[in-house]
């Protein structure tokens, strides 16, 4: 860890605090990721909420505060909440999410009987305890930070080796059981890498908002990418970020760790929500105002040239009572068309220009060749199931298909 | 009023008034969800405090209650939009509310008087020293927002009673004669969210989860029944009030949290002693129903040797 420190652009405290938290967010970024693509989100919260009472008895009994022994208690309870999580499912008549409620605030309260029991034993030895509540990243010391490492690279290391039965697995379960791979053992091995993340986390974090650390980066790398290993990475990378950023305006601003993280996380997700390409929401709202845009403007210049055929150029008001269109929608359309170039007037007069009656042309190609596709799509016997893109049809079958599908449409038309 | 009766008066009021919604919440499935309001009316404390400069009740309840509602419709908002799943769309909200709380008391902490430790675990141990004045009488003020809130839970339940239970057992049939059970949910996390900040002051935003829940799912391993599950609910409410406030004197911790140590005790026995559905009664009806087809097998076999 030495030379990392040294190399980094800060003093020695907050190069330990971000290597710190960069490790904890890498880790549970990537191990976040296994829950939350199996919707076992909120096991995570009863499992880090499981962790305090394990810090406690730790303490309790070796007296000891130095991080590694905390965490080992912390590690067992969580293993133990998990297995009585699971098994409660299991029992039958109490429900995933009771079961889970119940596992959280059981351990939790016992997780605060005890911390107030350490509390009234002596003065001193609740202080260091009290952050496993909020997390405090001011506390974390180069050997904490070693250990962080070795745990959150052997878990790494696990989820390198096992990157394709664990695939089967998240995906389609029921297919990997019968593919012959242990569905149960992996899915064991995933809530215990979840428990090690949550170890790691749970010092700079906190046991009450450690599920915020799990969700957040798989939350945002989802909406960035499908494939799981991309996936896997950027929520790694999104983690280290967010985990950064949070420790440091923490270790600056002195407020609790856990929370700003948290916050900074939040941030990052809800742009990633909103802005995703191809599935944020307002990515999503934008493309559909441009396609209705788009459809708005085809069909006033298909209009258009009906009315061009059935008699003299129109004036706006005999196009809009012609095509029974919003006055609004139609004024909006035409200052589209004559902006592009496609409209001519004569005073109040309007009709197409060259390209306008070009572009009309296209259009009416376009939905000639479309509905050939549905009428005759089939009989040209595509060597692949495609699915081809109806706002253009002729390069997605490619121009041979196309001329065929025409053939075949105006063999049928004769 | 002496300062133990006090303590337990508001404790077994408090596991009270979270008896009387906790059995809707469990079957419901809604259990989680009232988790998350319960951590998401802090933001809602914090700003009310910051606002009117008081620990007048109602104020604060108001507060608490548009936070619980800013969490629930903002849980639905993600979900909506298809991009997150449910459990994720939950651990998203709650945290970041939860975050913001705790980052406004850490700020204005010494203006409110407030601090951290009475947001998880209350203190309920100051019960006897705060007053309130009710018409001329000095009464403890906890107390009072403990029945107050008894009350207004129990008004709850009973005008919707009809309501309440159709959503839960039959969700389908409801929406089909008009009774929206997504509204019904949202009503009742609205009043969890109202409930737990009452309990703020005694038990703690955090372990008022492990009243609500708990005690209603350990009456859900005893009973069939709604009435007698809200009964068993209430009753383990207060074996854990009493049991919390004994135990917790002894060793010298928490009350609130040994309350909730309690009713997880509860849960394991009816867990494992229920008389239907628990462990050990599951075990005993399956080895009769096996032995019983061992014999009937034996008997079988015996006859067609015989024939």
């Amino acid at each position: 860890m030495g030379p990392l420190i040294d190399a980094l652009p800060f003093s020695y405290t907050v190069s330990v605090i971000a290597l710190g938290a960069a490790v904890l967010g890498l880790t549970a970024g990537v191990l976040g990721t296994l829950a939350v693509l199996r919707q076992r989100t909120l096991v995570g919260d009863a499992l880090a909420h499981a962790t305090l009472p394990g810090v406690c008895v730790a303490f309790i009994a070796t007296g000891a505060k130095d991080a590694s022994t905390l965490l080992i208690g912390a590690g067992a309870f969580g293993l133990i909440g998990a297995l009585l999580v699971v098994g409660l499912e299991r029992s039958g008549r109490t429900r995933p999410d009771a079961a889970i409620g119940v596992m959280l605030s059981s351990f939790f309260a016992l997780g605060i009987v005890l911390l107030t029991y350490i509390g009234s034993l002596n003065e001193s030895g609740q202080a260091g305890l009290e952050s496993y509540l909020f997390g405090q990243a001011a506390g974390l010391v180069e050997r904490d930070v070693t250990i962080m490492a070795v745990l959150g690279l052997g878990a790494l290391a696990v989820v390198a080796a096992l990157f394709r039965p664990l695939k089967s697995t998240l995906f389609d379960i029921d297919h990997a059981a019968a593919g012959g791979l242990p569905v149960r053992a992996l899915e064991v091995v995933m809530t215990a890498l979840l428990v090690v993340a949550i170890v790691i986390g749970v010092r700079t974090v906190g046991a009450i908002l450690m599920v915020a650390m799990l969700v957040v980066p798989a939350a945002a790398a989802r909406q960035l990418t499908g494939r799981l290993a991309g996936v896997l990475v950027l929520a790694g990378l999104i983690g280290a970020t967010v985990g950064v950023t949070g420790a440091l305006l923490s270790a600056q601003s002195g407020l609790p760790t856990g929370p700003v993280i948290v916050l900074v996380g939040f941030l990052v997700v809800l742009a990633c929500l909103l802005l995703a390409p191809g599935r944020g929401v307002l990515w999503r709202a934008r493309k559909l105002a441009r396609d209705r845009r788009r459809l708005l403007v085809e069909g006033v210049l298909i209009d258009l040239e009906t009315a061009l055929h059935g008699g003299p150029p129109p004036t706006q008001r005999e196009l809009a009572l012609a095509s029974g269109r919003p006055r609004r929608a139609l004024r909006r359309a035409l200052r589209d068309l004559e902006r592009t170039g496609a409209l001519a007037r004569d005073g109040e007069r309007i009709y197409l220009s060259e390209s306008g009656a070009a572009s009309v042309h296209a259009v009416l190609e376009r939905r000639d060749l479309w509905s050939a596709w549905l009428e005759h799509g089939w009989r040209l016997e595509l060597p692949d199931a495609r699915e081809p893109d109806p706002r253009d049809l002729r390069a997605s079958l490619g121009d041979e298909h196309a001329d065929r599908l025409r053939a075949l449409a105006a063999e049928a038309r004769s | 009023m002496s300062s133990d009766l006090v303590i337990l008066l508001t404790a077994g009021l408090t596991a009270t008034a979270c008896g009387l919604l906790g059995p809707f919440l469990v079957l419901r499935r809604n259990a989680l969800m009232s988790d998350a309001v319960a951590h998401a009316v802090l933001p809602g404390i914090v700003v009310a405090y910051l606002i009117f400069q008081t620990r007048a009740p109602l104020p604060i309840v108001a507060g608490a209650a548009v936070f619980g509602i800013i969490c629930v419709l903002g849980i639905d908002a993600l979900r909506s939009t298809g991009l997150v799943k449910w459990d994720a769309a939950i651990a998203l909200v709650f945290p970041a509310l939860f975050a913001l709380g705790v980052i406004g008391i850490s700020t204005y902490a010494t203006g409110v008087h407030l601090d951290l430790d009475s947001t998880i675990y209350g203190e309920i141990a100051f019960a006897p020293f705060l007053s309130l004045d009710v018409l001329g009488a000095e009464l403890p003020r906890t107390v009072v927002l403990g029945g107050a809130a008894v009350v207004a839970n129990l008004a709850f339940v009973a005008l919707l009673w009809r309501k309440l239970k159709t959503t839960s057992f039959d969700p389908q049939y409801a929406q089909a004669v008009d009774v929206s059970p997504a509204r019904l949910s949202r009503m009742l996390l609205v009043a969890v969210a109202i409930t737990a900040v009452i309990s703020f002051e005694s038990v703690g935003a955090i372990l008022v989860v492990a009243l609500l829940i708990v005690p209603a799912a350990a009456a859900h391993l005893l009973t069939d029944r709604l009435t007698a599950m809200i009964a068993i609910t209430v009753a383990i409410g207060w074996v854990s009030a009493i049991g919390g406030l004994s135990f917790a004197s002894a060793a010298d911790a928490s009350i609130a949290g040994m309350m909730g140590v309690v009713a997880a005790g509860c849960f394991v026995l009816a867990l494992l002693a229920g008389p239907r559905y628990g462990l050990a009664a599951r075990a005993i009806r399956r080895r009769r129903a096996g032995r019983r087809a061992r014999v009937a097998l034996g008997a079988a076999g015996e006859g067609g040797a015989a024939a």
